[in-house]
């Protein structure tokens, strides 16, 4: 099996020997984990279409090269049996990566993903495993339209027995891929497609934690929870508003499931003031269980009520304005932490 | 019955092969009164004139080879040699049955005889069993892997997915359509564009051949064909076994009267697996009542032992969710 790889592969920029705490960029954090991690343990293989070419976002790219076609396979376009056949190959002795390159597109998987992966250690009374990761491009890529285009991290944290990570730095990308792999059960790692091109620097090194949520700014005046593309904007609101005297604290969450509950609650007492932030609409949105957590947690230490900031009830719209006014923005949290801090409840 | 390769004499294997359709069959009976009783929570769905195919598929597999199944599986789970007893464990929820009570009539799972499982979403299981067929195959693994399915999964479209993955990667896999006629109370004639399953699956590049299945000796010669094919050549097949259950659905409607007439099911009545198998194995009716009654025997005996064991504790509750919980 297998098919031959076109030699354009083969042409591709050569970055195994790049390593260190040089700047790379996020897709290319993830191509050296799964690297790593395939170096590491052969039970290791990727599924999913355009694999081996690497396409769209170059994280697999010249991994067929180094692993064979044996270990790094092309799937045809057949979503729902790819994530079947990944979780079948996983309770059988390997560990697939599954890869959807659009949420959207995971749709078609879900059922597979809902009602085998995610349960079927609970039925089997722990007699099967599903040590499998599911790499999920989620948000706008940049006026790609409503089907490309979708923020599905909430519905995935709301599905028990599925692990929901949401990487927000090269070095956290690689370090959680990392740490993915070597879990006994499903997680499902969510790319911010935003997120591909950003740079940071990478030391590829052994996952440093866990599942805990990450103070990646202290701040006394609020606390934005943020996570994914979330983290970069939340840092822009927060140099903005560094320069007029506020001082914004950004909890990087890592994971939406588990939920670091602890962290947001140290977080919200030392602040006493706090934004949530998701980029699914509003209405059942991840903001909604964020908001609520908040305000249990922070009952008695909260200086206003919890503010949430998320989507628009509206599929995303190809035009680039439309799409921007869609989502939360740096600015539109800017503002929510003024308001909070000059004592108004309202965003 | 045990998986294997027999290497008994006819008559013994035709014994053999009698008694495992028989003690499905007397499962189900006593897990239905079970269920009438209250005993049995939730719903049980029974393979009741279908055990041919379940036995005869299942005696052509080794002891390596793994079975999915659905949710009318107590037949295959059975011929693969999960024990009755942890299977009643099972549908009264006790700790001791097969899932632990936490997967029931339809989620019956035991890995140390390689029954992969039972599922409840039709054709769900399809795409999980070509996975482990891929695993084998990587693992260079001697192994085949069986998924059954019934006609209601022929028009789901991961099916054809899973058929196409399974060609384009040579797994060693067999897939066994159990066509029953009916999906619930859909007839299979009116839901199926086409020549049917079988010509589908050949369209995809798979052997695939239609059996009697209220013979067990055919199904049993077709199966043990395509499997080894499977196994030796890599050459994924699939079997349309046609067969009939002899009760409803489910425990919520009747064997006839809805959506089958009572000529029909008469006529496959004639067609018992049990009464076609003594016929064809040419098997005397003393022989016969004997192994019926050790065989009730042990299935009462295996619903006792199971009933005697107390209902799953609270605290598995939060266990097997994900991690370390």
């Amino acid at each position: 099996m297998g098919r031959r790889v076109s030699d354009r592969t083969a042409k591709l920029e050569e970055t195994d020997g790049d390593a260190g705490a040089a700047e790379t960029t996020y897709a290319e954090a993830i191509r050296r984990a799964l690297r790593d991690a395939m170096a590491e343990d052969e039970s290791v293989i990727l599924l999913g279409q355009d694999t081996a070419l690497g396409f769209p976002f170059g994280a697999t790219r010249d991994l067929v090269e180094r692993f064979g076609a044996e270990r790094v396979i092309d799937t045809p376009i057949s979503e729902a049996a790819t994530m079947g056949c990944g979780i079948g190959a996983a309770v059988h002795g390997l560990r697939p990566v599954v890869e959807v390159d659009y949420a959207g597109f995971l749709l078609l998987a879900f059922d597979q993903l809902v009602n085998n992966a995610a349960k079927l250690r609970y039925m089997s009374n722990g007699q099967l495993r599903v040590p499998i990761v599911v790499r999920v491009g989620q948000g706008p890529l940049g006026a790609f339209a409503a089907q490309h285009s979708q923020s599905l991290q909430g519905w995935l944290a709301n599905v028990p027995g599925l692990c929901v990570c949401t990487p927000a730095t090269c070095q956290d990308a690689y370090e959680t891929m990392r740490w993915s792999l070597r879990q006994g059960d499903p997680v499902v790692f969510n790319e911010d497609m935003r997120l591909y091109r950003s740079r940071g620097p990478l030391v590829e090194r052994e996952p440093s934690g866990g599942t805990e949520a990450r103070v990646v700014r202290p701040g006394r005046d609020a606390t934005a929870i943020v996570f994914g593309y979330g983290v970069p904007r939340a840092h822009e609101s927060a140099a903005v508003l560094a320069a007029e005297g506020i001082e914004l604290e950004i909890l990087d969450l890592r994971f939406l499931s588990p939920l670091d509950v602890p962290a947001i609650r140290r977080s919200i007492r030392r602040t006493g003031r706090v934004v949530c932030v998701s980029d699914d609409p509003l209405l059942g949105g991840f903001s909604a269980t964020l908001a609520t957590i908040a305000t249990e947690q922070g009952a008695g230490f909260l200086e206003s009520p919890v503010v949430r900031l998320g989507a628009r009830h509206t599929p995303v719209a190809y035009d680039r304005e439309l799409e921007k006014l869609t989502y939360p923005s740096s600015e539109s949290l800017a503002t929510a932490v003024r308001h909070l801090v000059a004592g108004g409840a309202t965003a | 019955m045990t998986t294997g390769e027999a290497t008994l004499d006819a008559r013994a294997l035709n014994l053999e092969l009698y008694r495992s359709m028989l003690a499905i069959r007397r499962f189900e009976e006593a897990a239905y009164r079970a269920y009438e009783s209250g005993e049995v929570v939730g719903t049980i769905h029974a393979s009741i004139g279908q055990e041919a195919v379940a036995v005869g598929v299942i005696s052509s597999m080794r002891p390596q080879d793994l079975v999915f199944s659905h949710h009318r599986g107590h037949g295959h789970a059975l011929a693969k040699g999960v024990k009755p007893e942890q299977m009643f464990g099972e549908l009264l929820a006790r700790a001791y049955g097969a899932s632990g009570g936490k997967g029931g009539s339809m989620h019956i799972t035991d890995v140390s005889v390689r029954f992969m499982g039972s599922y409840a979403v039709v054709g769900g299981p399809i795409p999980l069993a070509v996975g482990v067929a891929l695993a084998a195959q990587r693992r260079r693994e001697d192994s085949v892997t069986v998924v059954f399915f019934g006609d209601g999964a022929i028009n789901q479209g991961v099916l054809y997915e899973s058929l196409n993955l399974a060609s384009i990667w040579r797994l060693p896999i067999v897939f066994v359509c159990e066509n029953n006629g009916f999906a619930i109370s859909v007839p299979t004639s009116y839901a199926t564009g086409g020549a049917g399953v079988t010509a589908r699956a050949s369209a995809f590049g798979l052997r695939a051949e239609q059996v009697d299945g209220q013979s067990v000796s055919a199904v049993r010669a077709a199966a043990a064909e395509l499997i080894e094919g499977a196994r030796s050549e890599g050459r994924p097949a699939l079997l349309e076994a046609l067969t009939y259950r002899f009760v409803g659905h489910s425990r919520g409607d009747p064997a006839h009267g809805l959506y089958r007439t009572k000529e029909e099911l008469d006529q496959w009545r004639e067609r018992d697996p049990l009464i076609v198998h003594r016929e064809e194995a040419g098997l005397d009716s003393d022989t016969c009542d004997a192994i019926d009654s050790e065989t009730t025997q042990s299935i009462d005996d295996a619903f006792d032992i199971a009933r005697a064991y107390p209902r799953v504790p609270q605290d598995m509750l939060m266990r097997d969710v994900w991690g370390d919980a």
